[in-house]
């Protein structure tokens, strides 16, 4: 995605319809693409807040013991005027996140795909709903 | 718990973006006679259409909108001095946009990023208002201007003084980072990504809209008064309101130095038109004048969209982890660094 | 039998008075305030309720009955100190908290310069934003009415007769509005349960339900009454009440009010690579 950021600065091209340029660099700051993981647990809780949304989840360790992992997403504004709304993730759902761990070390996460544990995705497949296999 | 996310609600996702993908032809046409806003307020395309009045008698302008476009602010160079498509051009270029676009959504996003397209953020989930004009920016230039050698060196001075420093505290973050004020509300409204979307609201004597992120609100009154006294600085200047004709214009001055738009400075002036063209359409119009920053104005327009859909909270500062987490996140590596040498 | 004409006169006046009030009075029922005075109706014959407005009181320190106190930060003197109050709590002023809610409403208040949403810049909510001690503005149509306060530019869409209902819980809630005559009736859900009533800890569930009432009461006063139902944290519903005075100097305008750089040290401070020097 460097060439999305050159182009974005250069102003020419398509407008780009993602997170403004900074947020890339801000990312890389909160979060270590050193540091993948593959995270399965319970949904604990639903932030629905801006600037970023965050789901809570219950992640069972190997050891046995518990963790308790936050993992930024986007804006639900979006979600919303798409008719989803608190009750679409309920606590208590298994999920499956695929992201990169906060730099910082914390149990902290983001998510890039966030999957049922059957594989289909959380929310929307991409911009040809159905194109991943989705019903319709 | 399988089923929570209803079949049914994915469809009307599906049908939600086919719809949102149509172009309304009224607009295209509209923006071909941009030069006389009043001619088009009372043609558009084939029909008769008389634009709308409030019940005070004013031009209505009200609604939910986005000012979400397909075109970019810039020419792109290789168009040099070409200002409009022809309708098969501007055809295939949405083609190719759109294919541009799925084609990024299902790539998803590279590096530590969530995944936009998920989230309904991506161009094909939200409503595009289409314009024949190969830029935001008119005239044979189609781009910001040069710089004045002054306003250079102030940017200059700028990046300079936080080279090094960058992730040192809130105050060397951008506006946006730390919910102060969204990239493109301006004035001038540029589109912002996503929820790029605005409400305006008219009540006698005022014309309010406000826009989603982050819920900044101009209330702006529409009998011309004088601004505010000279050393009121603000984010979003101090804007008055007049009606000329079916179109609504808007003056703003009084920004303070840090909105830095394109380059501007505390000088920066505004002037915006919004003139109703169709019962979907505004035609936003804006030109900006800096005297210290452009030795000559420059003019901008884009069609805003209305969307059938309403507002919802950006309360940005209030779920602001971000911010604590780009400082942490920083520190930790500061001291990492430290660690190894 | 003496006969006191001007007695037979005066009580004579009264009645044809009486006789000519009941239009205006029985329009503004149906709330305790009756009122003789009929506000001018707005271009669709709405009662015009457009205009700056702001609360003169208290109550953004305490909204129960108060007398003046140190306020929570002693270097900043009598400057900073709480302002008495009368209290804006309709009935004896007491906040009828169940016991639990009783005793956490103390906690916040010993800690309320770390728990007030106010000090980091977090928007008020409801009914606290209408009582912040800075203006905001009516602006009114027909299927919409705004509501846009001046302090961290808060604003609220009023949808006018429509049931629609909240995806999710935010900061100020979710509006849908009706005229009882000349009254606004405004129905607030979807409260999250992070707002406060005042700077005292008078707090909240994200169960709390507020009912609103905007009456006008003069060319240049409201009447504004809030009905605050909330059963995970009061016994029964209670209601708070207050005028609030129209601006009306010449050019009377908000001015933005954006604190999040206000909030920046307190928030964030610990995690700068230096701390600030005074």
């Amino acid at each position: 995605m460097r060439k999305m950021i050159a182009v974005a600065i250069a102003g020419a091209g398509l407008l780009l319809v993602t997170a403004p340029v900074w947020a890339h660099h801000a990312f890389a700051q909160e979060f270590d693409e050193k540091k993948p993981l593959k995270l399965q647990g319970t949904v604990t809780k639903w932030e629905l807040i801006n600037p970023h949304s965050w789901i809570h989840i219950n992640v069972k360790n190997a050891d046995g013991t518990t963790t308790e992992w936050m993992v930024e997403g986007g804006s639900p504004n979006n979600l919303f005027r798409m008719g989803f709304t608190r009750d679409s993730l309920p606590p208590g759902t298994v999920i499956v996140i695929d992201g990169y761990q906060a730099k910082d070390g914390s149990s902290r996460a983001v998510g890039k795909d966030l999957t049922f544990t059957d594989g289909r995705r959380l929310f929307l497949s991409g911009s040809a709903p159905g194109a991943n296999g989705d019903e319709k | 718990m399988r089923h929570r996310l209803l079949p049914s609600l994915l469809s009307f996702a599906a049908a939600v973006a086919v719809t949102l993908l149509t172009v309304a032809p009224a607009s295209a046409q509209a923006q071909n006679v941009a030069a006389k806003p009043a001619a088009a307020a009372t043609n558009s395309g084939s029909k008769t259409w008389t634009a709308p009045k409030t019940p005070d008698g004013v031009p209505d302008l009200q609604g939910v909108w986005t000012n979400q476009t397909s075109v970019p602010l810039e020419r792109p160079p290789a168009l040099g001095a070409k200002e409009f498509y022809t309708p098969d051009e501007l055809a295939k270029k949405e083609e190719q946009d759109n294919a541009a676009a799925a084609r990024r959504a299902e790539a998803g996003e590279s590096g530590v990023h969530y995944d936009v397209a998920q989230f309904g953020l991506d161009r094909s989930h939200s409503k595009t208002g289409v314009t024949e004009r190969t830029s935001i920016i008119v005239g044979p230039d189609g781009k910001v201007p040069p710089l004045l050698p002054a306003a250079q060196q102030r940017q200059a001075a700028r990046q300079a003084a936080n080279r090094g420093h960058q992730w040192d505290g809130p105050e060397n973050r951008a506006l946006g980072e730390r919910c102060i004020l969204w990239p493109n509300e301006g004035p001038p409204m540029l589109p912002e990504g996503y929820n790029s979307n605005m409400q305006i609201v008219q009540g006698p004597g005022y014309v309010a809209i406000e826009q989603e992120m982050i819920h900044d609100t101009r209330v702006i009154p529409t009998d011309g008064r004088a601004h505010v006294a000279k050393n009121v600085r603000l984010y979003l200047g101090d804007s008055v309101g007049h009606w000329e004709g079916n179109t609504l214009v808007v003056d703003t001055t009084n920004f303070t130095d840090r909105t830095a738009f394109r380059g501007s400075s505390e000088n920066l002036h505004v002037i915006e038109r919004f003139t109703r063209t169709a019962d979907d359409t505004i035609l936003y119009q804006f030109t900006i004048d800096d005297p210290t920053t452009w030795d000559k104005p420059w003019s901008g327009e884009l069609p805003i969209t209305k969307i059938n859909s309403q507002i919802y909270e950006y309360a940005c500062q209030e779920g602001n982890y971000g911010m604590r987490n780009i400082l942490s996140g920083a520190r930790a590596t500061e001291k990492a660094e430290a660690a190894k040498q | 039998m003496r006969f006191r004409l001007s007695k037979l006169i005066v009580s004579g006046a009264a009645s044809l008075a009486l006789a000519a009030i009941p239009a205006a009075a029985q329009r503004a029922g149906g709330n305790a305030q009756q009122t003789t005075y009929r506000a001018p109706r707005t271009a669709d014959g709405k009662a015009d309720l457009n205009g700056i407005w702001q609360a003169m009181n208290t109550a953004n320190w305490d909204i129960r009955p108060h007398a003046a106190a140190q306020g929570p930060d002693l270097m900043l003197g009598a400057q900073f100190s709480v302002a008495p109050g009368i209290g804006v709590i309709e009935g004896d002023g007491e906040i009828p908290y169940l016991p639990a809610a009783a005793a956490k409403q103390k906690e916040n208040y010993a800690n309320r310069m770390k728990l007030d949403p106010e000090v980091k810049c977090y928007l008020p909510g409801v009914p606290r934003a209408t009582y912040m001690p800075y203006p905001f503005q009516i602006v009114q149509s027909q299927k919409y009415i705004m509501l846009v306060y001046e302090y961290a530019g808060g604003v609220r869409t009023i949808y006018m007769d429509s049931n629609s209902k909240p995806p999710a819980d935010s900061w100020m809630g979710w509006s849908n509005g009706h005229w009882e005559g000349d009254t606004l009736v405004v129905d607030v859900t979807g409260l999250n349960d992070q707002t406060w009533f005042d700077r005292a800890g008078n707090f909240h569930s994200d169960a709390l339900h507020v009912v609103e009432r905007y009456t006008p009461r003069s060319p240049d006063t409201l009447m504004y009454e809030a009905t605050i139902e909330d059963p995970k944290t009061f016994s029964r519903p209670w209601k708070i009440s207050m005028p609030l005075y129209r601006h009306v100097e010449k050019n009377a305008q908000l001015l933005e009010y954006k604190c999040p750089e206000f909030a920046e040290e307190v928030l964030y401070g610990s995690l700068r690579k230096k701390p600030l020097t005074k």
